[in-house]
């Protein structure tokens, strides 16, 4: 009986540990999101958006984005530029059908929060900061991105008429 | 002038008609929802001011006795209606609209329709 002293103390100490732990608030993605990218050419918007996302304001280490988007529902508003954008040269969508995005730390800032993070775009994998704010059960961010970094396109010929730096703005509602 | 008038206004009610035939069959079959772009309204507007102009360039030539260059206007509005299918071909539609690769599919043929009309209806509108 004495052997058993011991296990059983670890089992329950770790048992009520469990119940001590506070886990940052789960939210689902509800309908109404955005995802719009800017530049003088090209322009468009994703529709189809997933994922994880955990947000407490009093526990931003709790906290985490785990979103991907699907590469296919990319629309410029024009079949032919859409098709472009899928293309190998592109966004590959056969073989990178997602681009990805985990954080990894959430801060708090002047004007809202930041998450720096790995966004993961046709398989390169870089790090990111998205500046956001949450109000209204809404994340709000905006922040640009160099489509060559990930090897979106080139800079020679047709390509180089397209701008490499696309702003991203992004409206995402949520609900518990 | 009248006659003119008469075969214009009687193609651009064809090709309206014709048009909106083609965009009920076409909307539905394909699923698509172009409504904010083309309507029953654009596209009657379009195909009744298409086939004035049309009217109006056969009208000038009788007017000023150059009926043998009617040819070389039927090949010019030929030439126009199949440069004008560059436009929808690429223009961009507004982000929220969904599928616009089958865009093209449904406005490419409309911009035959006025030529066809008024052609069809040369017929009934011959001599003096």
């Amino acid at each position: 009986m004495k052997k058993l002293i011991f296990p059983i103390a670890i089992a329950a100490t770790m048992l009520f540990s469990a119940f001590t732990v506070y886990t940052a608030t789960t939210w689902k993605i509800a309908d109404g999101y955005s995802i719009k990218f800017t530049s003088d050419d090209p322009a468009g918007v994703f529709s189809s958006f997933k994922g994880d996302i955990s947000f407490d304001a009093n526990d931003l280490a709790g906290s985490k984005f785990d979103v991907t988007i699907d590469v296919n529902s990319i629309n410029m508003g024009n079949g032919m530029k859409n098709n472009k954008a899928k293309n190998e040269n592109w966004f590959n969508a056969a073989k990178f059908p997602a681009i990805k995005f985990t954080s990894s730390k959430i801060t708090k800032t002047a004007t809202g929060y930041e998450a720096t993070g790995t966004l993961d775009m046709k398989g390169v994998q870089k790090p990111l900061t998205i500046p956001f704010t949450f109000a209204n059960n809404t994340f709000t961010g905006s922040f640009s991105i160099n489509r060559l970094d990930y090897g979106v396109g080139t800079d020679k010929g047709m390509d180089s008429h397209a701008s490499s730096i696309l702003k991203v703005d992004v409206s995402v509602p949520v609900t518990k | 002038m009248k006659k003119a008038f008469l075969h214009g206004i009687l193609a651009g009610v064809l090709a309206s008609a014709a048009g909106i035939i083609y965009f009920n069959i076409y909307q539905n079959t394909q699923g698509t929802e172009f409504n904010k772009i083309v309507n029953v309204r654009s596209i009657s507007g379009v195909s009744i001011i298409a086939c004035m102009l049309i009217a109006l360039s056969y009208w000038l030539l009788e007017r000023f006795k150059k009926e043998k260059w009617k040819g070389i206007l039927n090949v010019l509005i030929a030439l126009l209606s199949f440069a004008s299918i560059i436009s929808p071909i690429s223009m961009s539609l507004p982000f929220d609209i969904k599928n616009p690769e089958l865009f093209p599919g449904l406005v490419v043929p409309m911009h035959f329709f006025p030529a066809l009309a008024f052609f069809t209806l040369v017929p009934f509108f011959k001599g003096k």
